[in-house]
């Protein structure tokens, strides 16, 4: 009898095995499929961004035979370091070009020609020749930066196929570039005014800087603000803080206080730092607390997680032989709990580096040329910089944004990859 | 507290199942042991020379019972690891069993010298005290199986209480034995038989009244051999 | 109590209530009771004086007396959730880390009392160590794991005293033949067996007086809870210990007393010898040859 109904059973869940393994692989296959999906979508926005910032890591330079006559350049004989400051250099650039390409002579014609190189040359002319002053009085070959609508021709961005009018490169600056190129005249080199300028209104002149800088402060400051008050309050609420209403309470709004949404801290900081303390505008100083307000719970929060999940057998272990309270926390469960702390703390802080928004709120988007020396001078930070970047209409622009995005992510992989291994180096010990 | 209740309540169903089977083992045994003593003296008083030789042959089965009921208190010890109460009831019996054993090779004793007493004419003359001495020590032997299979501590000494008059009426019966061979010499040899039968039945007496100390001990815990029966009565009173 | 578990069932509490009624507790219900056997011994390492243990509004002990004596290991016993743990937690208060948790009664240590308002937990604990169910060394080094204890409490002056403390422990805990050429690998390495003789080692470091152990083999297989008790025996000669158990072979094995909880009382202590073999209580007798509802 027993046996005829194991039998019967057996019977029933061989009937239902294929049913059943044929509904995990189709599991299965949707897993597969969403990690797919998910990954073509990212692969997808990667290779659009590097694609778009690619060309921006590349400047190319013109050689123009520059005469450098004084008296083009306005110099007397002699002349100081002064008066070789603020020689006409613009001036000399435009003559030279109008030598070698003599053939532009209306005012349209001159005005396109003196566009392919940068206004920026000017300045890199001068400094050329405060080095070697020797050079004036001749005329030498020297490379110019190109303007970039030029850097995009000679980048292949921009072809004779669009109209004319659909494209700032005219055919007449297309003609006098295929010239330069054919007589080895161009060059493409390493773009370091990206990494060495701040931002310009002219797109081969931008650099991120600038924001680096701004967003090295911003951090610094965040991280100096977030981390010790997130771990300790962290540690006391966990460790030794009563459970009672009071508690519960600070729990709940510090749950809370992780949803609101960033700019509302921002506004905040204005009101508060800016306005009644009258912390100065646009500086790091003021970014920094601001983003460490918006920080701290998710530091608190996942150090509390990182504390709650150390086994309290080691807690015991160390009130066994005699540990005070604080000796437990100190020396067993913090280390314990340490990886778990720091990981929650870079991602903190990785959310704070990308964080825009309560920024633009207390003024860190303002356009700002010079490199901040401290925490309180003006700056701007790396999203602020390509927020400001992807308004700008520029063909140069649209690759600096992307080039920027790269810089942004490049940071953001590189502060995951020292979570990772903080956690990695912990947990060995 | 009634002890007796307890012994199926253990949380192993089959634990309290071995250690019944365990007594009920004794309890046959010791009907087995009962019932070869009455033989042996029906065949001593009655000069059943046959009855005699069945009796003597029955003693195997004993010894077969006592080496059974050994092996299941080892088998109880090695894989239950009885305590406390469980603990003195196999100990107990494993000592109660080996008086068991003993009483019926004592009555097997018994058994072969009523076979060379059967055809003794005169067997009338001495046979009534042996006999009185045999229907004591039988009922004090019935007693302690009874004392046993209902764990009665009360009972237990009310036999081991008994024990001295027996021991007296040996004594007595052995003057007497005595006092016929002074008078007939002749009839010597049938004389020594008969003592050693009384003897026997005396020894009977005393395995009994150690069934009875192993009662108390599986029910006190108290281990009372060798003592007297006040310091006993004394002991159960206190524990 | 009784009604109101009834009036108000709490999650936990609904396998009580379809429990069939045991005789115990007409036992639990009356207030007065008294401890069977030896509670109280002559010279006495330990005592223990109507103590009453809550967590929130439930009592946990009831009670209880007890004396632990010197250089005695001394066994507790009893079905779990009879308070045993808890009892022993009140050595060394480590009951105090548990906010709801409140102790009643007199303990004292060597006459101290070791609840007096003076008393520092740190230096009880100190005096008082403990074993616990789980091995549970510091996932740091062996030798941290045995030293940490010195260390904090500065007994030693030097480098070359702690690596003495260490080893001197180490050995005692019949660990260090094992383990003397890997004193700087993880100690959370090391077998189930080995990582409760570290803790053992890591006890005695701070050279208490009184070991408490919360059951320390429940976890460990048949030869290694064989050294401890080995172990523990050997310890007996220059320690007292309590000693927790759910193995009532392991109590009868290790202990020169035993007591036996129920339900928050303690129902009866005695010679381990006498309690295994002819305990004086029902509830005892029940429990010990397995007899239970």
């Amino acid at each position: 009898m027993s046996k005829q109904t194991s039998n019967k059973a057996t019977a029933a869940i061989r009937a239902s095995l294929k049913k059943r393994y044929a509904r995990e692989r189709r599991f299965q296959w949707y897993g597969r499929l969403a990690v797919l999906t998910g990954f073509v979508f990212l692969f997808i926005l990667l290779a659009d961004i590097v694609g778009k910032g690619w060309p921006a890591f590349t400047q190319h330079y013109i050689e123009v035979s520059v005469n450098l006559d004084p008296e083009v350049l306005g110099l007397p004989p002699n002349a100081t370091r002064e008066q070789m400051f603020t020689a006409d250099y613009l001036g000399a650039i435009k003559s030279s070009l109008r030598a070698m390409f003599p053939e532009a002579t209306g005012r349209k014609d001159k005005q396109q020609l003196y566009r392919l190189v940068s206004i920026g040359a000017e300045y890199d002319l001068r400094d050329r020749v405060l080095k070697e002053p020797q050079l004036i009085g001749h005329t030498s070959d020297i490379w110019l930066r190109a303007h970039a609508e030029a850097g995009s021709y000679l980048k292949g961005q921009v072809t004779a196929e669009t109209a004319e009018a659909d494209r700032r490169v005219k055919d007449q600056q297309m003609g006098w570039l295929d010239r330069l190129r054919a007589d080895g005249r161009t060059e493409s080199r390493f773009n370091t005014t990206f990494f060495t300028q701040g931002d310009s209104r002219e797109p081969e002149m931008a650099g991120i800087r600038v924001a680096l800088y701004g967003s090295f402060f911003t951090l610094l400051v965040t991280f100096a603000i977030a981390f010790p008050i997130g771990v300790a309050a962290a540690v006391y609420l966990e460790e030794f803080a009563p459970r009672n209403r009071l508690t519960d309470l600070i729990e709940i709004n510090i749950n809370n206080l992780a949803a609101v949404p960033s700019i509302v801290f921002g506004l905040l900081g204005l009101a508060v730092f800016i306005n009644f303390f009258e912390l100065p505008r646009s500086a790091p100083v003021v970014g920094g607390i601001v983003l460490s307000l918006m920080t701290l719970p998710t530091i608190i929060i996942t150090s509390r997680a990182a504390i709650q999940a150390v086994s309290p057998s080691i807690r015991q272990a160390a009130l066994g032989v005699g540990a005070s309270k604080l000796q437990t926390v100190v020396h067993h469960v913090l280390p314990v709990a340490m990886p778990g702390i720091l990981t929650g703390s870079i991602i903190g802080m990785a959310q704070a580096l990308g964080e825009s928004a309560p920024l633009l709120m207390i003024g860190m988007v303002a356009f700002i040329m010079d490199v901040p020396a401290g925490v309180t001078d003006p700056a701007t930070v790396l999203p602020v910089q390509i927020y400001l970047w992807a308004d700008s209409p520029e063909r140069g622009f649209t690759e600096k944004t992307s080039a920027a995005i790269m810089v942004l992510m490049g940071f953001l992989i590189l502060m995951n990859a020292l979570a990772v291994y903080l956690r990695k180096r912990f947990e060995m010990k | 507290m009634d002890r007796t209740t307890h012994v199926d309540q253990h949380t192993s169903q089959r634990y309290s199942a071995e250690l019944e089977g365990l007594r009920s083992s004794v309890l046959s045994m010791g009907g087995l042991v009962e019932e070869l003593c009455r033989q042996a003296l029906e065949a001593l008083v009655r000069g059943d020379a046959e009855l005699a030789r069945k009796t003597v042959k029955a003693d195997s089965q004993v010894n077969e019972m006592e080496l059974n009921i050994s092996a299941q208190c080892i088998d109880i010890l090695a894989r239950r690891q009885p305590a406390a109460r469980d603990l003195r009831m196999v100990v107990g019996i494993i000592r109660m069993v080996a008086n068991l054993e003993r009483i019926g090779d004592e009555a097997a004793k018994v058994a072969s010298m009523a076979r060379k007493l059967a055809d003794d004419r005169d067997r009338q003359t001495y046979l009534s005290e042996p006999k009185h001495l045999g229907d004591g020590v039988s009922a004090m032997l019935r007693g302690a199986l009874d004392a046993f299979a209902r764990l009665d501590v009360e009972a237990a000494i009310d036999i081991i209480a008994r024990d001295p008059e027996i021991d007296r009426e040996f004594k007595t019966l052995t003057r007497l034995l005595m006092t016929h061979m002074m008078e007939q010499p002749q009839r010597v040899k049938n004389m020594l038989r008969v003592n050693s039968c009384a003897r026997a039945l005396e020894r009977i007496g005393d395995h009994a009244v150690n069934l009875c100390e192993e009662v108390i001990y599986l029910v006190d815990g108290n281990d009372v051999r060798h003592l007297g029966v006040e310091e006993i009565k004394l002991r159960h009173r206190g524990g | 109590m009784e009604r109101v578990e009834q009036q108000e069932p709490v999650a936990g509490s609904k396998g009580d209530a379809i429990r069939p009624p045991l005789d115990i507790q007409a036992h639990s219900e009356q207030k007065d009771y008294e401890t069977i056997g030896t509670p109280f011994v002559t010279d006495p390492k330990m005592t223990a004086r109507n103590v009453n243990v809550y967590y929130g509004d439930k009592q946990a002990i009831t009670t209880i007396s007890l004396d632990i004596g010197r250089n005695e290991v001394i066994a507790m016993i009893g079905p779990s959730g009879c308070g045993k743990s808890t009892f022993l937690r009140t050595l060394n208060r480590m009951n105090d880390i548990i906010p709801i948790c409140r102790v009643e009664g007199e303990f004292c240590l060597d006459g101290d009392d070791i609840y007096a308002d003076d008393q520092d937990t740190v230096l009880l604990r100190a005096r008082v160590g403990m074993v616990f169910q789980k091995p549970n060394p510091f996932p740091k080094s062996i030798y941290e794991n045995v030293a940490y204890g010195p260390k904090i409490h500065g007994l030693a002056h030097s480098k070359a005293e702690l690596d003495e403390i260490v080893e001197d422990s180490l050995r005692r805990a019949s660990l260090f033949n094992e383990v003397k050429d890997q004193l700087d690998k993880p100690g959370t390495g090391l077998s189930g067996g080995q990582q409760q003789r570290l803790c053992i080692a890591r006890a005695i470091a701070v050279s208490p007086e009184v070991i408490l152990m919360d059951e320390p083999c429940s976890a460990l297989d048949p030869i290694a809870t064989a050294r401890i008790e080995e172990l523990i025996d050997e310890l007996k000669e220059n320690y007292t210990i309590a000693i927790v158990t759910h193995s009532m072979q392991q109590a009868a094995r290790v202990s020169q007393r035993t007591a036996y909880f129920h339900m928050g009382k303690l129902i009866e202590v005695g010679d381990t010898k006498q309690i295994f073999t002819m305990p004086k209580h029902e509830l005892t007798e029940n429990y010990i040859t397995g007899r239970f509802g």
